[in-house]
């Protein structure tokens, strides 16, 4: 058993403190980051608990509720920096960047200590997947909300259907890298080709700056 | 076995048209054509995901409906929101009737598919549609100012009907075989989607 709450404030500390000592955008970076780490603790709290009301097992609860509960804890920080500081755009999306990396790591480190460190190759896969599962999420959400609508009323409702486009493609993810072989292999691309896709195809359109 | 094959095909469907409308969409850095680029692939990756969720489950469904449709729910909003995209804004003030119907049809399915579907999903559709409907309606009702839209408007208005048409033959016939009414209606929701391509590009061209 991992007590996910003690990894949480090792991981944290560090970057609690550097938040204090930087300024400006090192700053910014860093508390997204840190967002993004405690969605994650919290995410976990809330899925497990779902699924136990719902009485779903872990397989169904992973691609049921879990992705769910995931994308919409993590969009909470995001929407809180919109709301209150009503931010620049790219400064938005850099920040929902951010806080999926922050809730990437923190998941990545979680299962680190759940299933063991042996082998490299099945790990690396893993960190470049679910980081870029994480980030391809993140963005669909930024760039869709910031591109498509212009009023708030537009943002909500199309928010809205952002959060269910990403939440399924999680479910996906999650139920392709459940699987062993080629399954695992080809749910673990499909975050990465997305992201190479928006490198080469949209960089130059939708610039982040 | 009908399920998973009609389920790729319009899959493959899907695939090809989301290939056209996201390559028009960065070709002309049209938000028209990303709204449409959504709206296939929200249908396209709710479609991928029940086929795969009854290949790793031995042909089990997902079990919360409310959920598993999410998709298919933001497939409606990202189809309005083109729809108000392409066409002009509604000025006229006056209150109609007909237009409301369109909230008095679907909540009444509504109704009728909670006999057999669960609550909550049922609401969110009838609310999602009648809204599409909604719009599209009180765009008819006003053609000479919505002309260049029809095409979209009638394509949408068929797409729905086919919608509703599948999910009465499924509260009816249940065997997994070609004679199942259901299978015809989605042969027909498949065929339709290309249309919305032709539409939107009549759309936009007017």
């Amino acid at each position: 058993m991992s007590y996910i709450e003690n990894i949480y404030v090792c991981l944290a500390a560090p970057i609690l403190l550097a938040i204090m000592l930087l300024r400006r955008e090192a700053r910014g970076s860093l508390a997204f980051t840190l967002m993004g780490m405690t969605s994650c603790l919290l995410s976990a709290y809330v899925s497990s608990f779902a699924a136990g009301a719902a009485g779903l097992g872990l397989a169904e609860a992973s691609l049921e509720i879990a992705p769910v509960v995931e994308e919409v804890m993590k969009s909470l920080p995001i929407l809180f920096y919109l709301l209150v500081f009503a931010p620049r755009k790219g400064d938005a999306i850099r920040g929902t960047i951010m806080v999926s990396v922050g809730f990437a790591t923190f998941e990545n480190v979680c299962f680190l200590t759940s299933y063991g460190t042996e082998d490299l190759l099945r790990l690396l896969i893993r960190g470049f997947g679910t980081g870029a599962m994480h980030v391809t999420c993140g963005m669909v959400v930024a760039i869709g909300l910031f591109f498509l609508w212009d009023r708030a009323w537009l943002r909500v409702v199309g928010g809205f259907a952002l959060l269910c486009f990403v939440i399924r493609f999680h479910s996906i993810y999650n139920l392709l890298v459940n699987g062993s072989g080629p399954v695992f292999w080809i749910g673990s691309a499909i975050p990465l080709t997305f992201i190479l896709v928006y490198m080469i195809a949209f960089r130059s359109s939708v610039r982040i700056s | 076995m009908v399920f998973v094959n009609e389920n790729l095909i319009q899959s493959a469907v899907l695939i090809a048209c989301s290939l056209v409308s996201i390559s028009k969409a960065i070709k002309y850095k049209s938000r028209t054509w990303s709204l449409l680029s959504f709206f296939y692939g929200c249908w396209l990756i709710d479609d991928v995901y029940w086929m795969l969720y009854a290949l790793f489950f031995d042909g089990k469904t997902p079990t919360l409906s409310v959920l598993s449709d999410l998709n298919w729910y933001a497939s409606y909003v990202f189809l309005y929101f083109l729809i108000r995209q392409v066409a002009p804004p509604y000025t006229r003030r006056e209150t109609r009737v007909i237009p409301w119907l369109a909230f008095v049809f679907t909540f009444s399915m509504a109704a009728f598919y909670m006999q057999w579907g669960e609550v909550l999903s049922n609401l969110i559709y009838a609310n999602l549609i009648g809204l599409l409907l909604f719009s599209v309606i009180r765009r008819l009702m006003d053609l000479d100012d919505y002309r260049d839209i029809l095409l979209l408007c009638a394509v949408s208005l068929f797409f729905v009907a086919f919608e509703y048409g599948l999910w009465t033959a499924s509260c009816f016939w249940r065997e997994d075989s070609l004679f199942n009414p259901y299978y015809w209606f989605d042969a027909l929701l498949t065929l339709s989607f290309p249309f919305f391509i032709a539409a939107t590009a009549k759309a936009v061209r007017s």
